[in-house]
């Protein structure tokens, strides 16, 4: 090992050789090579991390270069995980990084987190979130979190030698969040808060400090507020193997979906019930004559109010809330319970009103 | 008196970062109802924390005077 190179962070007692030595045997993933995500990689790369894998299946757009700070103006159109590789190693040649130029899913995320010790979510969705938390809790990595909304940025370490996780802080799955995309963002403030996770990821090799597990820290950019909420590990959300699977092959699986023209041309069939799993205050109403209302939250107390052997399609806004519905339903034994695509946004667009007043008609 | 704080997309929504209200004995859910109608947060989801610590049953939950209640949506940004 070179140390020179690392004599300023060595000569830190909390560092050292041996803590030069632990950054080098260190073996880190990021996922998405986005904002957070090019803030964290050229620090954990001088640092001298010996193995970072960076994954990304998008190519770098002439809006990213605001924020995503490492790419040139002549590199719109190409491949940001290649792009992120090659500065990396011309930074630091004596390590090594790992190009994955695919998008994470419930098929390669468990294969892929049990190559590396740590890892940091740096995308830009809550589907892969909840993913990202799943997967490091079978392979039982730590996660370290960073999310950024306009001025805010949210960062965590999740699942830290079995802490609480990201569905201890946040449980409810069905939200709809937008990210940078669609509301607006700086490049500073990913830039901060990708410095946190690096920090949180130097400090977990290291074994310096405090990890930041089973805290919450929020930072405004704005007025430099940074708070710490504190959270426990809930007994009730548990990630197993087999509970992954059921999960994600059951959830991506076409069989338990339909799609929304098809589910509409079963209006008046007699046998097949409409449920609702939205809130009642939610538009647009459907006038589905079978149709049965059950809000999600309710569904468990209430899923006996239902034929176990009717065929029922479920729907909510988008198509969300109605697969966790198909789930809960399946555990109680109904069998043919499919989830509307799209759900009522989906239904609306394709002109269910039409199709629905023909079954009002034919019903009175 | 008991003051609330805003983060994120709930802020935006309150177009207010945090705000105060009489105590009157109230419990949690009663006043996350009031902030419901007030602002009509629907189908935001966000994690309540009260002085600073994340509460996991907030159907139960009793609110004492000159507690710190902090709504905390999710952020899906990076």
């Amino acid at each position: 090992m070179n140390t020179t190179r690392y004599n300023r962070q060595i000569i830190l007692p909390e560092v050292g050789v041996i803590g030069q030595q632990k950054l080098q045997r260190a073996k880190v993933l990021i996922i998405g090579a986005g904002g957070l995500g090019v803030a964290v990689l050229p620090y954990l790369t001088a640092a001298g991390i010996g193995e970072i894998g960076i994954m990304d299946d998008d190519k770098i757009d002439v809006t990213n270069l605001h924020r995503q700070v490492i790419y040139k103006s002549s590199s719109v159109g190409k491949s940001k995980v290649l792009e992120a590789t090659a500065m990396a190693l011309e930074l630091n040649p004596s390590i090594k990084i790992n190009a994955i130029t695919e998008r994470l899913n419930h098929k390669n995320a468990i294969s892929l987190f049990e190559q590396y010790d740590i890892i940091v979510d740096a995308t830009d969705n809550l589907n892969t979130k909840y993913l990202i938390n799943d997967a490091c809790c079978v392979t039982n990595k730590p996660f370290v979190y960073g999310s950024i909304y306009k001025f805010e940025g949210q960062v965590s370490v999740f699942n830290y030698e079995g802490g609480p996780t990201y569905r201890c802080l946040f449980p409810d799955e069905t939200s709809d969040f937008r990210g940078c995309n669609e509301a607006g963002v700086l490049g500073i403030s990913v830039g901060i808060i990708g410095m946190f996770q690096a920090n949180e990821v130097l400090k977990i090799i290291l074994g310096i400090g405090e990890v930041m597990y089973g805290k919450l820290l929020v930072y405004n950019i704005l007025n430099n507020e940074q708070q710490k909420f504190e959270f426990s590990k809930s007994t009730t959300v548990t990630m197993d193997k087999l509970s992954f699977e059921k999960k994600y092959v059951l959830s991506e699986n076409p069989i338990f979906e339909i799609a929304a023209i098809v589910a509409l041309k079963q209006i008046n069939n007699p046998k097949v019930v409409f449920l609702d799993v939205r809130n009642s205050d939610e538009y647009p109403k459907m006038a589905i004559h079978s149709c049965v209302q059950i809000p999600l939250d309710e569904l468990e107390k209430e899923w006996h109010r239902l034929d176990s052997t009717a065929t029922l399609y479920v729907f909510c806004q988008s198509g969300i809330r109605s697969k966790k519905a198909v789930e809960i339903l399946m555990k109680h034994n109904f069998e043919n319970v499919k989830s509307i695509a799209g759900g009522a946004k989906k239904m609306d667009k394709i002109g269910y009103n039409k199709t629905a007043s023909v079954s009002n008609s034919i019903n009175n | 008196m008991i003051a609330v704080k805003y983060f994120g997309m709930i802020a935006e929504k309150t177009k207010t970062e945090g705000e105060e209200f009489s105590f009157s004995g109230m419990q949690l859910v009663d006043l996350l109802s009031t902030l419901e109608q007030k602002y009509q947060l629907g189908q935001l989801s966000f994690s309540v924390a009260i002085n600073q610590k994340i509460v996991q049953d907030t159907a139960d939950y009793k609110l004492k005077s000159n507690d710190i209640i902090a709504l905390l949506p999710p952020f899906a940004g990076g």
